[in-house]
């Protein structure tokens, strides 16, 4: 079989050494925490930003074409024929590696602040390094299997950080949740290999991207089915979404960083990456449109009835990720990937910027309780507006150019459902982003109303913090945590503007020969239209959120208000149409309950009561067995044993070696 | 000669323990671990080596004939990584009863991968019973197990000695093993096959002959169980490989499909069992169902990729089986318990106990990087490549099922609350530490790359029917 290799092949000691650095941070972290002590933090971030610029230096090789291989590929090892492993860093899993090592960076700084005084806080930056190493095990593989070990590696990195403060249950739950869920994915990721393997008997991409129309069309789609449910359960799209909102059990940072930035958005990277798969097979493309505009929808509805800050924007991840995997679903990868890459500023800002104020108030996150605060954190208000007007997509802020670019492509590539979707969900996600903006800025301090009053039933329940801040005294972060939200800010607002100029954006030049062959037709709506109808919409959201929480008689009756809107709360979405317990009943009770019939009933009395029956009637072997016990055993052994050796000694000597 | 030496070695050292002053536990233990690491040597030296003197002529050929395979010879580094492991972990009364009977278990479990004659692996198929039987005796708190365990694996010892006798009355030698095949025919051919098989069936075991083991490797202390648990269980599918493929391929494929649901099952069964178990050790028991249940698969499924996978495998569930019976060994000796009700929040007080147990419980719920994961995905694809689609989507249910339940242990034990009922003793000491790092280590060696397993010749497992001698 000729071999197809995909980049330049070659030794590339920077892409070995980007790859490999943050492992040794983590084994550095794990095994001299105690030595480390505080200076953890700064050594693991030390070790990001080296890793940081590594891929920097890496560029050039990264973009190389070379008769027509594009990138560089480093050779590791083979564990069999088919089964080879390797580095391939191309533009795309370039554009990856900057983002997860330099926001990672970013973020590993500000770690140090909020996590001070934290009792494992060497055991934190561990975690953190060794999952900044897996996600780039995953987006530098060359192949199938090594894409899934990093897959699962950063599913055990989420498990480690979500379930960090594990003396509490409801962390512990959610992290062991977070990591079944995404077994799920990985075992369909599992199954595509096993059907690659079986009809193209490798699973490096070049050779399987080389023999797509070896699979047929059936195969082909269960391919991408199966993949597909992985990408799914990574990328927290309906219905496997559910373990997202409760992974925001982890510390805020780890939220930013996995479970906004990077990890999640490990399912686009796999279409990105398969996409001369998916563009063979129309009929995954409508699925994964679908879906992927589904969670768009239902994340930016959920995202409108929170109230714990996280979860808002945990549901807003969820719906911005829908938008990413309806983009490259349909093939419109350059948007995808972009929006992957504006994303990452603006969330992790968000989440850095909602770490500010839930560090300042004492570890509270409902928005009930907050409000007024613009006064009191200039700086955190400065930052969430700035990312605020970014995922809402003002034109000229980031969010604006790459979510535009996929809505747009969802109607060139001939789906005009997915495109209403698209906008609908721009209006929405504007409406609910400023809802939050809001109610937590505007208004005045509410910390220190009775909970009840804002209709806060079960305080313990609704994730009210116990130890209240003063409103006077509030615990304001210090430069470690604020440098990183201010360098965020500059790509939140600018960066957008890399794909300014359509097909000769330097975005577009970036990966004309990543994608060079597929290339969107016209739409029947140009894209200047598309943009004004987005942004009317926006503004529309903008306006119902200022009209229900930020005229002047709304913020004089916030407390009234809030009161009312959580009572009146309908059932469907204070349970978030139920997903959860549909979920529990058709798998998680089912499979308890079939281990019961087994462990219960046919073990003991439908296999075993026969041999019971035997075990009984002979009830002389238990006095043989007390013989046993009172010392004999020990005789018993030593002649046993002595007299298997000498047996073996005789017909050893006696027989004579041949 | 070497070869005769490292099987005898254990024996005859368990048997000078003896000697030693009866309250010396250090020096029981020095002189146990020196041995199993003695062996391990002897056993990397000795890869290629033979040793063969006449035993029997008549009433057919049977040699005293020892020599690792290409499969065997991985399974014997397993076992003395594992001796080694289960000796230093030794923490009970009458220590040196106790590592001797571990060295004994040794030396005949050593016979019986290291013997190149069906006799002599019949004979070692017995002996290895009564080391696991004392200590049930002797150590564990009910005689009722210690009889069950016996009178199932007794009862498969005395089917496979009778087979091995039909076997050696119809070809006229049991010096077989490792060889090429032999064309077994006549009308005691189907007896013959069926008598190996049950006794490899019930030794795995495989459902529904299992009932015998959740109760043993609850009741067994923990160094034994790992052994058994790691080493021992692997004998009934080394058999089917060695003999089975080889000998008896015809028998094999015809009744492929037979053999394929009962690992189906097994694997199933022993899954969703595993999730409502609060006993700790007994999770690890069903799972142990589930995972070998899918290695028989495997062999049946008859093709290259699964037998290289179900090597992988053996050796990778060995390593985590053991280190897993470590590890809940150390918590019941500390917290006096191995309730999941009544555990909880040992984490914060035993990193060095929660990372190894960690490692081991993600290896076995086949973590990508692990060996355990290297060994299922091949077996899923020789699976599915040979035809049994089905068999790998359920497999891929049970990897589903298997993060659950071992999550469920591993959470149980150690997250949550710190529980202020518990004794809550001292983390792990550096040497019982030292128990599992080397099973642990390896796990991690082969997980990211098995290649080492990967190379050795296939084809005489996978002929369609045997081959002349």
């Amino acid at each position: 079989m000729v071999h197809h290799v995909m980049g330049v092949p070659g030794f590339y000691p920077w892409l070995l050494a980007l790859w490999l650095l943050p492992l040794l941070g983590a084994i550095v972290c794990f095994a001299f925490g105690p030595q480390l002590r505080r200076v953890a933090g700064a050594f693991a971030s030390a070790i990001v930003g080296a890793s940081f610029l590594f891929a920097v230096i890496c560029w050039g090789v990264g973009t190389q074409t070379v008769g027509g291989a594009l990138g560089a590929h480093q050779v590791l090892f083979s564990w069999l024929p088919g089964f080879d492993f390797g580095l391939l860093l191309d533009p795309l899993s370039l554009v990856w590696a900057l983002v997860i090592t330099g926001v990672g960076c970013l973020i590993h700084i500000y770690s140090i602040g909020y996590l001070e005084g934290d009792r494992a806080f060497a055991r934190f930056f561990a975690y953190m390094n060794f999952f900044i190493f897996a996600m780039l095990t995953l987006v530098l593989s060359d192949n199938f299997v090594g894409l899934l070990v990093g897959w699962a590696l950063v599913g055990l990195a989420s498990y480690f950080l979500i379930g960090y403060w594990f003396d509490r249950p409801s962390a512990v739950a959610a992290a062991r949740k977070a990591f079944v869920i995404n077994v799920v994915g990985d075992v369909g990721i599992m199954f595509a290999i096993i059907l690659i393997y079986s009809r193209i008997g490798s699973l490096s991409f070049g050779d399987v991207f080389a023999n797509v129309d070896k699979l047929g069309t059936a195969t082909l789609l269960a391919v991408l089915v199966c993949l597909f449910l992985g990408a799914a359960a990574k990328s927290a799209q309906v219905p496997l979404h559910t373990w997202l909102p409760d992974a925001m059990e982890g510390p805020t940072p780890v939220s930013a960083l996995i479970h906004a930035a990077t990890m999640v958005t490990a399912g686009v990277y796999l279409i990105a990456r398969c996409a001369p798969l998916w563009s063979a097979s129309k009929d995954a493309q409508l699925l994964v449109g679908t879906i992927g505009g589904l969670t768009a929808l239902l994340g930016a509805v959920l995202g409108m009835v929170q109230w714990d800050i996280k979860r808002i924007l945990a549901y807003s991840t969820m719906s911005q990720i829908g938008y990413m995997i309806m983009g490259v679903g349909i093939g419109a990868y350059e948007g995808g990937v972009a929006h992957f890459l504006t994303q990452a500023f603006f969330k992790a800002q968000l989440f850095l910027g909602a770490g500010l104020i839930i560090h300042a108030l004492s570890n509270e996150q409902d928005v009930r309780r907050m409000g007024g605060l613009a006064k009191k954190m200039p700086f955190a208000f400065w930052a969430m507006l700035t990312a605020v007007l970014a995922i809402s997509g003002i034109p000229g802020f980031s969010g604006f150019f790459s979510k535009d670019l996929i809505i747009y492509g969802t109607l060139a590539n001939g789906h005009p459902w997915l495109y209403a979707v698209g906008i609908l969900t721009a209006g929405i996600t504007a409406y609910y982003m400023f809802r939050l903006f809001f109610i937590t800025f505007f208004g005045t301090y509410r910390g220190d109303v009775d909970p009840s009053s804002l209709g806060i039933r079960h305080p313990e329940l609704a994730g009210v913090a116990s130890a209240h801040a003063d409103a006077e005294h509030l615990h304001m972060s210090g430069w470690v945590m604020n440098v990183p939200v201010a360098i965020l800010m500059v790509p939140t607002v600018f960066s957008g503007w890399l794909l300014f100029g359509g097909t000769h954006s330097p975005w577009a030049r970036f990966f004309v020969s990543q994608f060079a062959q597929i290339r969107l037709p016209a739409a029947p709506i140009s894209e200047g239209l598309t943009s004004v109808l987005t942004f009317v919409l926006v503004l529309a959201g903008i306006t119902v959120a200022y009209l229900r929480y930020a005229t002047p008689s709304a913020q004089r009756n916030a407390v009234e208000r809030l009161r009312r809107e959580t009572v009146g709360m309908p059932p469907v979405l204070s349970n978030a149409f139920y997903f959860d317990a549909a979920l529990d009943a058709l798998f998680v009770r089912t499979s308890q309950w079939l281990g019961y019939l087994a462990a219960r009933y046919v073990d003991p009395l439908v296999i075993d009561g026969g041999v019971r029956e035997v075990v009984i009637s002979t009830q002389w072997l238990g006095a043989l067995a007390r013989a046993f016990q009172s010392g004999l055993v020990r005789a018993y052994a030593v002649l046993l044993v002595a007299g298997a050796a000498c047996f073996i000694a005789y017909y050893a000597l006696a027989g004579g070696a041949r | 000669m070497a070869v005769l030496v490292l099987v005898l070695l254990p024996a005859v050292a368990g048997a000078l323990l003896f000697l030693l002053p009866r309250d010396d536990v250090r020096a029981s233990k020095t002189i146990g671990a020196l041995v199993a690491l003695a062996t391990i040597v002897l056993a990397v030296f000795t890869r290629h080596q033979q040793f063969s003197a006449t035993w029997l002529t008549r009433p057919f050929v049977s040699n005293l004939h020892f020599g690792a395979t290409s499969i065997s010879w991985w399974i014997v580094l397993l076992l003395g990584i594992a001796t080694f492991g289960a000796i230093l972990a030794t923490n009970v009364s009458r220590t040196r009863s106790f590592i001797a009977l571990l060295l004994f278990l040794e030396a005949s479990m050593l016979g019986l991968f290291l013997a190149r004659d069906l006799l002599l692996f019949a004979l070692c198929w017995d002996l290895m019973l009564i080391p696991v039987f004392l200590g049930l005796i002797h150590w564990g708190s009910h005689p009722a197990t210690a009889w069950r365990y016996f009178i199932y694996n007794f009862a498969g010892g005395l089917l496979l000695l009778l087979a091995t006798a039909a076997f050696g009355l119809s070809v006229g030698t049991t010096d077989v093993i490792g060889g090429t095949g032999v064309a077994l025919v006549g009308p005691w051919v189907p007896w013959i096959f069926a008598g190996f098989a049950i006794a490899f069936l019930v030794k795995t075991p495989v459902w529904p002959l299992h009932t015998w083991m959740p109760l043993t490797y609850a009741d067994t202390p923990a160094p034994m169980i790992s052994v058994v648990a790691g080493v021992q269980s692997k004998a009934g599918l080394y058999g089917f490989i060695t003999i089975g493929m080889v000998f008896l391929p015809e028998m094999m494929r015809a009744y492929a499909g037979l053999f394929i649901t009962l690992g189906i099952i097994s694997l199933l069964y022993g899954a969703v069992a595993s999730l409502v178990q609060t006993d700790a050790k007994r999770v690890v028991a069903y799972s142990s169902l589930s995972h070998l249940g899918l290695i028989l698969v495997a062999i049946f499924s008859f093709n290259p990729i699964a037998l290289v996978g179900a090597l992988i495998y053996i050796v990778a569930h060995g390593l985590f089986s053991a280190a897993l019976f470590l590890g809940l060994g150390y918590v019941e000796e500390r917290e006096e318990t191995r309730s999941l009700v009544r555990l909880g929040g040992l984490g914060a007080a035993n990193p060095r106990l929660t990372g190894a147990l960690c490692i081991a419980v993600l290896a076995a719920l086949g973590l990508p990087g692990l060996a355990g994961f290297a060994g299922e995905l091949l077996m899923l694809i020789g699976i599915f490549a040979a035809g049994f689609a089905w068999a790998a989507i359920l497999g891929l249910v049970a990897v589903v099922l298997a993060s659950a339940y071992f999550l469920r242990l591993f959470q149980g034990m150690m997250n949550g609350p710190v529980r202020p009922d518990l004794p809550m003793r001292r983390d792990l000491t550096w040497i019982e530490a030292l128990a599992v790092v080397p099973l642990l280590l390896a796990l991690l060696v082969l997980g990211v790359n098995p290649h080492p397993l990967t190379t050795f010749n296939t084809a005489p497992y996978l002929q369609s029917s045997g081959g002349g001698r």
